[in-house]
C-alpha cells in the first residue's frame, strides 16, 4: 500500500484539524454574550483576554487548587462522574465509546509510537493485542448501540438529535465497522497469506500444503488450491508446522473474534473483486474515515474531547464563581465549544412542558446553546428567529436544573441569563417579561439596569396599544364583553368592597392615577362592554395576585381571576398587533 | 404513610434548607417523602401569559404522581395552588383535560385526577395531629414571639385550595404554638409578600415587603415564619436587599416552621439548616437553643397566660 498516499493525506488532515483548533481557540478569546450596560468601559482584547486567562491558571497551578485540578482530572474526566450521576445507561454508553476509542487510538493508530515504546514485545498480530483491538472495538460499537437506543427512545421526552449528532454517531461507526471489516478481508486474503509466508516462513512442498490446510480450517484463509473437505491428517501436520513458524509472530486469527466473524461478510465481497483489491478497498475507507474524522473534529461538536475537559476542571476549580470579567466571557466560550447535544439538561428541563404549549424549541436549553453558538459569533440575526429565542430564553423558571446536570460542565445559567439581556436590548419588547419568571430575575439583582430597560419597552408597548381611561374624551359605549373566560363580573354590583380590601390600591397616594382604574371599575368596564379599557388598566399588571379581593367578594366575583384572565388577552393583542 | 414530594423550583436550588427541615421533621413520626425527579415547573410562573401553559405542567405532576400511585405534598404555596387549580379545572373540563392527556400520552402518562394534593402544613396537622406532635416533642420554646405569614395562594381561594378557614385561620397558629412560641396577631398575617410583583413592578413589590416588615416589627416580632416559598425569598433575601439599600435598624430574621419544629423534636439545627437562612446570626441561633426547655413546663404557663387574658 502506496506509504506517500497515505503521508499526503495525514499531512492534509492533521493540517485542517490543526486550523480548526486555531479557529476555536480564536473564537474562546475573542466571542462573548454580555449586553452593553454591563460592559466595562475598554473593551476586551483578545490580548487582554489570554492575559487574564492566563493570570488566573497560574495562579490556579501555583496554589492548593491545582489539587482540584489533579482531582477533577480522575473524577471528572476519567471517572465521568458527572454522567454516572445521573443515569447509568449514559454513562456505560460514554465511557464505553470513549475508553474503547481512547485505547484504540494508543495502542492501535499510535502502535508503532505508543504501544512498541510500552510493549518491547508489541506485535500487533500477537495476543493481547490482536484480541484487544477487537475488543475495543465492539466496546466502542456497544456504546454507539446505545447511543442510538438512548435518542430514538427518549425523543418523546422532548430529545432533540441533529444531523451533527448522527454524523458523529456515524462516523465513529464507519471507523470501528471498516476496521473490522479490513481486518476481516485481510485474514481471509490468500494474497495476504502467501506474502507472509514468503516473507517470514522458509517451507518445502509438503509443509506448505500443510501450512494452508491448517489456516484454511483454523484462521479463516480462504485458498483457491483447496475445496471441500480437508484431511485431518494435513491439518495436524499443519498445526506443528504452524507451531514451529508462525505462532511466535502471528496468533490464531480466532482470538481477533469480531473481525473475524467480519470475514463471512468480506469473504463474497473479496470473492467479485479479488482478495487484494478489496483489503486495498476497506483499507482507503478505514483510512480516510480515520483522517476525515480528525480533519472534521474541531468544526463539529467531537471538539468537545477538548472543551469539555477545559470546561469541567474550570467549573470544578472555580465553582463558576468567576470575578474577572474577560475570565466570564472566555468561560462563555470554552462552555458553548463544551456542548455536547447531549440533551440532559432538555431532558430535566423545569420549563419542558411550556415547550409543549409554546412550542418554541428555544424553550429547551440544548437548542438555546446551538442557537447561542451562532449568535456569539454575530450570525443569524433573523429578527423572527430573535424573537423566539428571546422568548425561550425568558420562559425559564430559573431552577438551575440544567446548569446542575450539564455532563460538561457549563455553566448555562449564566450564559442563558446574559444572552437573555443581550437580546433584549436590541431585540422587540417580550411580553413574557410580565410574568413570574421575572421573580428570579428580580431576586438575584443581577442585571438590573438592563431588566428596567428592556421592561421598560413592554410597558411602552402596553400603553400604545390599549386606550386609558383617562385619555377618553368620547363618551363611554355600551357593548357586550366576549372572548373572556370568566364571566362572574356580570354579578358586580359595585360595593367597590374589592377597591377597599386591596393592597395595592391602598399603597398608592393616588391609586387612579397610578393604576388606570381601580378593580370595581375594571369590573364595571367589562359590564358595559368595554373589554379593551380594563386591559387597559395599569391595575391589572400591578395587582399582586393576593386573591383578597375574591375572597372578599359578597357575589362571588372572581376578581382576581379575571384579572388573570385579561393579561392573558393583553398580551395576546400585544404579539398579535407586533407580528401584523 | 408515603408521599411524592413536590419542592418546586426554588426550594432545591435557593431553599434546600426547607426540603431538608420538612422531611426531616416528617420522618420522625413514619411519613416518607420521595423525590422525584421527573417533576416539573408546577406552571405558576407563565399564569399571567397563558391559562393553557399554566395548567399543563401541574396536569403532567400529577400524571407522574399517579403512575407512581402516590399523593403529593407539597411546600411551596404557589406550586400548591397550581396543582389544586389544574386538578380543579380538570375535574369541570374534560374536553381540556382530553387535550391536556394529548400531550402527556407522548411520554406515556395519563392524568384522571385519581391523585390528592396536600400541604406539608395539612399532613402535619391532619394525617399527624397535633396530639402526635406534641407528645414527640422533647423541647418547648418559651418567651418567642412569631409572626407568621401564610402567604396568599394557600389561603386563597378558598374553594380551589381548600387548606383552612381563609378569614379566620387556625392550623398554622395551632402548628405553631404548639412547640410553645406565641404566633402574634399582626396586620401582615393573611396578606401578600409583594412576590407575584417583582421584576414586573419592583417598587411596589417591594413596598409591600417592606409593610409585612415593619408590621412584624411593630407587633414585637422576633422572627418571621414564611409558610410559601416566595414568601421566604423576599423575606430572606429581598429584605437584604432592602437593608443593604437603607441599613438603618435591623434584619426581621427567618425561621421556617419545619426549623422550628425540629428544635423541639430534639433534630439538629444543622440538619435543619437554620444557618443557612440568610437572615439568621449564630447568636439568633445560640439565642434560640438556649429558649429551648423541656416541654412539660409550658402547660402551666399557657393556663396562666389564659388567665391573664380572661
Amino acid at each position: 500500500m502506496n506509504t506517500n498516499t497515505l503521508t499526503m493525506l495525514l499531512g492534509l488532515s492533521v493540517s485542517i484539524c490543526l486550523v480548526g483548533l486555531i479557529i476555536r481557540l480564536a473564537i474562546w478569546f475573542s466571542q462573548g454574550i454580555r449586553p452593553s450596560l454591563s460592559a466595562p468601559s475598554s473593551p476586551l482584547s483578545a490580548v487582554n483576554r489570554i492575559g487574564a486567562a492566563t493570570h488566573g491558571i497560574l495562579r490556579v497551578i501555583f496554589s492548593s487548587k491545582s489539587l482540584l485540578v489533579l482531582k477533577s482530572f480522575f473524577v471528572d474526566l476519567l471517572f465521568q462522574k458527572r454522567i454516572f450521576d445521573k443515569s447509568y445507561l449514559r454513562w456505560a454508553a460514554h465511557t464505553l465509546i470513549f475508553t474503547g476509542f481512547i485505547l484504540l487510538f494508543f495502542m492501535h493508530a499510535l502502535g508503532s509510537i505508543v504501544s512498541q515504546a510500552i510493549f518491547s514485545d508489541y506485535y500487533p498480530t500477537l495476543n493481547p493485542f490482536l484480541f484487544l483491538r477487537d475488543f475495543f472495538g465492539v466496546m466502542v460499537l456497544v456504546g454507539l448501540g446505545i447511543a442510538i437506543y438512548r435518542r430514538i427512545s427518549l425523543k418523546p421526552q422532548r430529545m432533540r438529535t441533529s444531523a451533527g449528532d448522527w454524523a458523529a454517531i456515524g462516523f465513529i461507526g464507519v471507523i470501528i465497522l471498516s476496521g473490522m471489516l479490513l481486518e476481516g478481508a485481510k485474514i481471509s486474503s490468500f494474497t495476504i497469506y502467501q506474502n507472509m509466508v514468503d516473507e517470514y516462513a522458509s517451507l518445502d512442498e509438503e509443509e506448505g500444503r500443510a501450512l494452508e490446510a491448517f489456516w484454511v480450517q483454523e484462521n479463516g484463509v480462504v485458498s483457491p488450491n483447496i475445496a471441500g473437505p480437508i484431511d485431518p491428517e494435513l491439518v495436524a501436520r499443519g498445526r506443528e508446522v504452524n507451531s514451529d513458524s508462525c505462532i511466535t509472530c502471528h496468533a490464531s486469527n480466532r482470538t481477533a473474534f469480531a473481525s473475524f466473524a467480519m470475514a463471512t461478510i468480506t469473504r463474497p465481497f473479496a470473492a467479485v473483486v479479488g482478495d487484494f483489491k478489496a483489503t486495498t478497498m476497506l483499507w482507503y475507507l478505514h483510512i480516510i474515515a480515520c483522517l476525515s474524522f480528525l480533519a472534521w473534529l474541531p468544526f463539529s461538536k467531537m471538539f468537545h474531547m477538548l472543551a469539555a475537559p477545559v470546561s469541567l476542571i474550570t467549573k470544578r476549580v472555580t465553582g463558576d464563581e468567576i470575578d474577572e470579567p474577560a475570565n466570564v466571557l472566555t468561560a462563555q466560550m470554552v462552555g458553548l465549544s463544551a456542548c455536547t447535544h447531549c440533551g440532559t439538561c432538555s431532558l430535566e428541563c423545569s420549563s419542558n412542558m411550556f415547550y409543549e404549549t409554546f412550542q418554541n424549541d428555544f424553550i429547551l436549553p440544548s437548542e438555546k446553546v446551538q442557537y447561542l453558538k451562532k449568535f456569539a459569533a454575530g450570525k443569524e440575526r433573523d429578527p423572527a428567529i430573535i424573537k423566539r429565542m428571546q422568548q425561550g430564553l425568558y420562559v425559564c423558571t430559573s431552577c438551575d436544573r440544567c446548569t446542575t446536570v450539564c455532563p460538561s460542565g457549563i455553566n448555562l445559567k449564566q450564559l442563558f441569563v446574559s444572552a437573555r439581556y443581550s437580546l433584549l436590548e436590541s431585540g422587540t419588547p417580550e411580553t413574557t417579561m410580565l410574568s413570574h419568571f421575572s421573580f428570579p430575575l428580580a431576586l438575584a439583582q443581577n442585571f438590573v439596569d438592563d431588566h428596567i430597560k428592556a421592561l421598560k419597552k413592554v410597558t411602552d408597548l402596553f400603553k400604545k396599544n390599549f386606550q386609558h381611561l383617562a385619555d377618553l374624551s368620547a363618551p363611554l359605549t355600551l357593548g357586550k364583553t366576549t372572548g373572556l373566560e370568566n364571566n362572574t363580573y356580570k354579578s358586580c354590583y359595585s360595593c367597590q368592597r374589592c377597591t377597599n380590601v386591596c393592597p395595592v390600591v391602598r399603597s398608592y397616594d393616588n391609586p387612579v392615577e397610578a393604576l388606570g382604574m381601580l378593580p370595581h371599575q375594571i369590573m364595571f368596564s367589562l359590564g358595559i362592554g368595554n373589554t379593551d379599557l380594563a386591559m387597559g388598566a395599569q391595575m391589572i399588571w400591578s395587582c399582586s395576585t393576593c386573591y383578597l379581593c375574591q375572597e372578599h367578594c359578597p357575589n362571588q366575583v372572581q376578581l382576581c381571576d379575571i384579572f388573570y384572565n385579561l393579561k392573558n388577552s393583553a398580551i395576546n393583542k400585544m404579539e398579535a398587533a407586533a407580528s401584523s | 404513610m408515603k408521599y411524592a414530594f413536590f419542592q418546586g423550583c426554588n426550594i432545591p436550588i435557593r431553599i434546600k434548607q426547607y426540603a431538608t427541615s420538612t422531611e426531616a421533621v416528617l420522618n420522625t413520626f413514619g411519613v416518607e417523602l420521595e423525590v422525584v425527579p421527573d417533576f416539573n415547573c408546577c406552571g405558576y410562573p407563565a399564569r399571567n401569559v397563558d391559562e393553557k401553559a399554566y395548567l399543563l405542567p401541574s396536569v403532567r405532576n400529577m400524571a407522574i404522581a399517579e403512575k407512581m400511585g402516590l399523593d403529593i405534598a407539597v411546600i411551596c404555596n404557589c406550586c400548591f395552588a397550581s396543582l389544586q387549580k389544574a386538578k380543579s379545572v380538570m375535574a369541570g373540563n374534560s374536553s381540556l383535560q382530553d387535550e391536556l392527556n394529548g400531550f402527556l400520552s407522548k411520554e406515556s402518562l395519563q392524568y384522571s385526577g385519581k391523585v390528592q394534593i396536600k400541604h406539608f402544613l395539612t399532613v402535619l396537622y391532619e394525617d399527624i395531629g397535633i396530639e402526635q406532635i406534641k407528645s414527640r416533642l422533647v423541647n418547648r420554646i418559651k418567651d418567642l414571639n412569631i409572626s407568621v405569614i401564610h402567604g396568599c395562594h394557600i389561603l386563597r381561594p378558598r374553594e380551589i385550595t381548600s387548606f383552612d378557614d381563609s378569614f379566620v385561620p387556625r392550623i398554622t397558629d395551632e402548628l405553631v404554638q404548639l412547640t410553645g412560641v406565641t404566633s402574634l396577631d399582626w396586620r401582615g398575617k393573611l396578606e401578600c409578600c409583594g412576590a407575584a410583583l417583582a421584576g414586573i413592578n419592583t417598587e411596589l413589590s417591594h413596598k409591600l415587603l417592606q409593610e409585612k416588615i415593619s408590621g412584624a416589627e411593630a407587633a414585637g416580632a422576633n422572627y418571621i415564619t414564611p409558610v410559601c416559598s416566595y414568601c421566604h425569598l423576599q423575606f430572606d433575601t429581598t429584605q437584604k436587599t432592602l437593608h443593604a439599600a437603607d441599613p438603618a435598624g435591623k434584619l426581621l430574621p427567618v425561621l421556617l416552621y419545619p426549623q422550628l419544629l425540629g428544635l423541639c423534636l430534639g433534630i439538629d439545627e444543622q440538619l435543619l439548616g437554620i444557618h443557612q437562612n440568610s437572615t439568621i446570626g449564630i447568636e439568633d441561633i445560640q439565642h434560640l437553643k438556649s429558649l429551648l426547655g423541656p416541654p412539660g413546663e409550658e402547660k402551666k404557663k399557657a393556663k396562666k397566660k389564659a388567665a391573664a387574658a380572661a
